[in-house]
């Protein structure tokens, strides 16, 4: 490997040492006490999978430049020079054995923000040109799509006439519309590919009498993932404007959580500035419908015994752990907890875009364990998730731990629970994650 | 010059020394940039800072702690002694004037705290994880501080074992800045930004209300 490579990978270090990061990369004391936080170390119990050990690999690397017992005796304080061997083996951390999932940080004593550090590495090796391939294959793909999209709205535009016509005959209303990118609405909804995350929020907007429209571009942001900055902004960038030129009051993320917690608040940053409007979740608007009253629900539509999956990057980066419940006990009978929830919650092991990355499958499920017991535990039927790639993640725990579960998105169970004024009967007999499952429609991803 | 005297200026150039290098070191990550955070707060930072200091440090406030409760309380005792230790330490020159029960209760809590410090110690060595986790540094740098807490816990009480404890502590404040010690600083920054994130993103009401 050139030197050119290295040098490179510790610019972009030298580069992200804000504040937060040189404070994590300072004040781990190695008392070990993160072990059990990782579910990584639940699954199995091996030191490497201790998010401290993980944060040491990064550590040994800063203490060579940053600490006087580093340079002088670098074995004394275990720090060492960045070579080809290690920044691999640090990519490999970073990509597919910690998910960014934070709750190391929640459970440690000092704060020591792990995930920071692990999107460092990760910014360090796609800089470098050591980041999965098909990470940054997908990035540049939506940046290279973003910036033609006329290419793509017609075949879009044609898509969504069908599925409007779906919609029509879902809540029995030849009026109903699905519009993209209308000037002055007051929500600009952001999907993300495939139908299955546009028609029942449609179907939900429908009954609460939103005035919204379907963005052009996909909410997924895998600049994210690659802990790359720039590419990051470029993909959210395409967002911003869209909503910037239509003027709408809200922007509203689809049930993805990295899309929704980088877009919230990490967008802002990006580009230096506060926008002229709100973003949010998804979620956090359907629990305000319900709390305003603005839809009609039968929780008996819902019978089964259902457990909620909080997504990391929602409930331990976004703070949306309230609003979930809200909608369940809502369209529920029987809304039972996974032990331990909320903020404590197990990341699925699919988070940090782990679930785009067949290479580390074998690694993704073994992780996942925690989250299949929890799942057992709770005696569920249904796991609902508020994100796509846990919902990913956990379909394939389910077939892989036999857990005979349906995994379900939220907007799916508020859609069985509607009940429209203009019908008698329910608007979906069928699952309707089932009915629209993962029907691909080319928007600009 | 006694023995007496050229350890007590021997210690007090260590801990001028320490003070500047710590206070180096916070100046340095004062200058390092942090950037305005631009995005919508949910709720209040303050808030967040508040429970990270408070609560958020309690031993029932997160599931490690919980899960390693005595180990956690440990770490917590031989602080405190650390604590004690310094105290010990910056009234030496005074310490006739302190009363019996005041120095005895120093001595024991700067016992106990050693004595904590050297089963983390002993820990680090025998249990896997810390000790795979482990550099020569994190083992020096707990043996240096039981060390000193030890014979705090004697000169507190006996003031001719100071110039003793005056060589342990100037040892101690000279290697810390360079050690794992320097933590000492960086757990202030640690917490606020851990405050900050779930003040901020209204994650703290969650925390508090979980653990209420």
């Amino acid at each position: 490997m050139p030197d050119t490579t290295i040098t490179t990978a510790l610019e972009f270090l030298e580069k992200q040492l804000n504040r937060p990061l040189a404070t994590a990369l300072e004040v781990c004391a190695r008392c070990g006490i993160c072990a059990e936080a990782c579910h990584y170390y639940v699954a199995d119990p091996d030191p490497k999978h201790v998010p401290a050990y993980r944060g040491e690999q990064l550590r040994s690397i800063y203490r060579r430049k940053h600490n006087l017992l580093g340079k002088v005796f670098p074995k004394w304080v275990k720090a060492a020079d960045l070579d080809e061997t290690m920044l691999e083996r640090l990519a490999e951390i970073a990509f597919s054995e910690c998910t960014l999932c934070r709750r190391c940080t929640f459970n440690c004593p000092l704060g020591v923000d792990t995930p920071l550090m692990m999107r460092a590495v990760r910014g360090m090796a796609t800089a470098a040109g050591k980041a999965p391939e098909m990470l940054v294959m997908l990035a540049d793909a939506a940046i290279e799509k973003g910036k033609d999209p006329e290419m793509f709205r017609e075949l879009f535009l044609q898509q969504i006439r069908e599925m409007e016509r779906e919609l029509q005959e879902m809540v029995g209303d030849p009026t109903a519309h699905i519009t993209v990118e209308r000037e002055g609405a007051r929500v600009l909804y952001v999907a993300l590919a495939g139908a299955h995350t546009i028609l029942p929020p449609a179907t939900i907007f429908h009954a609460a009498k939103e005035d919204w429209t379907l963005s052009l571009y996909e909410a997924a942001n895998y600049g994210v993932f690659l802990g790359d900055p720039n590419r990051a902004k470029q993909i959210a960038g395409r967002i911003i404007e869209e909503a910037k030129r239509l003027k709408v009051n809200e922007v509203v993320v689809a049930e993805c959580g990295h899309a929704c917690a980088s877009l919230v608040w990490e967008a802002p940053n990006w580009f230096g500035e506060t926008f002229p409007f709100r973003i949010r979740s998804v979620i956090e608007l359907f629990a305000d419908y319900i709390e305003q009253g603005r839809l009609k629900l039968d929780p008996t539509a819902n019978p089964e015994v259902i457990t909620y999956h909080d997504s990391c990057n929602l409930a331990r980066t976004s703070g949306i752990y309230r609003e979930p419940r809200v909608i369940l006990k809502a369209v529920a009978q029987n809304f039972r907890e996974m032990n331990p929830h909320a903020l404590e919650n197990y990341c699925c092991g699919g988070g940090g875009g782990l679930v785009a990355l067949p290479e580390y499958e074998e690694k993704r499920l073994k992780a996942g364990r925690p989250k299949a017991d929890q799942i057992r535990n709770a005696g569920a039927e249904v796991v609902a998730a508020a994100c796509e790639n846990c919902r990913l993640q956990l379909g394939e725990l389910n077939d892989h731990y036999r857990l005979n579960v349906r995994v379900m998105a939220l907007a799916d169970l508020i859609v069985k629970a509607l009940r429209f004024p203009e019908r008698t009967s329910r608007p979906v007999e069928s699952d309707c994650s089932e009915l629209n499952a993962c029907r691909e429609i080319p928007s600009c991803t | 010059m006694t023995l007496f005297t050229i350890t007590q200026w021997i210690a007090s150039a260590s801990l001028l020394f320490s003070i500047a290098a710590f206070s180096g070191m916070w100046w340095r990550m004062q200058r390092r940039a942090s950037g305005v955070d631009r995005s919508v707060p949910k709720d209040s930072v303050a808030r967040g800072i508040r429970y990270a200091f408070t609560t958020g440090m309690a031993s029932w406030a997160k599931e490690s702690t919980r899960l390693h409760m005595i180990g956690y309380l440990r770490g917590v005792v031989f602080h405190l002694g650390i604590f004690v230790g310094l105290a010990v330490l910056l009234l030496s020159p005074w310490l006739d004037s302190i009363s019996d029960s005041v120095r005895w209760g120093a001595a024991v809590l700067a016992f106990v705290g050693a004595v904590m410090g050297i089963i983390g110690a002993i820990q680090r060595i025998t249990e896997r994880n810390l000790r795979i986790l482990s550099t020569p540094d994190d083992h020096l740098s707990v043996w240096l501080v039981s060390i000193v807490l030890l014979s705090a816990s004697v000169a507190v009480v006996s003031s001719e074992w100071l110039p003793a404890f005056y060589v342990a502590s100037s040892v101690l404040l000279v290697y810390a800045p360079a050690s794992k010690i320097r933590h000492c600083i960086f757990v202030y920054f640690g917490r606020l930004f851990y405050g900050i994130h779930i003040g901020r993103r209204g994650i703290v009401r969650g925390l508090e209300e979980h653990h209420a």
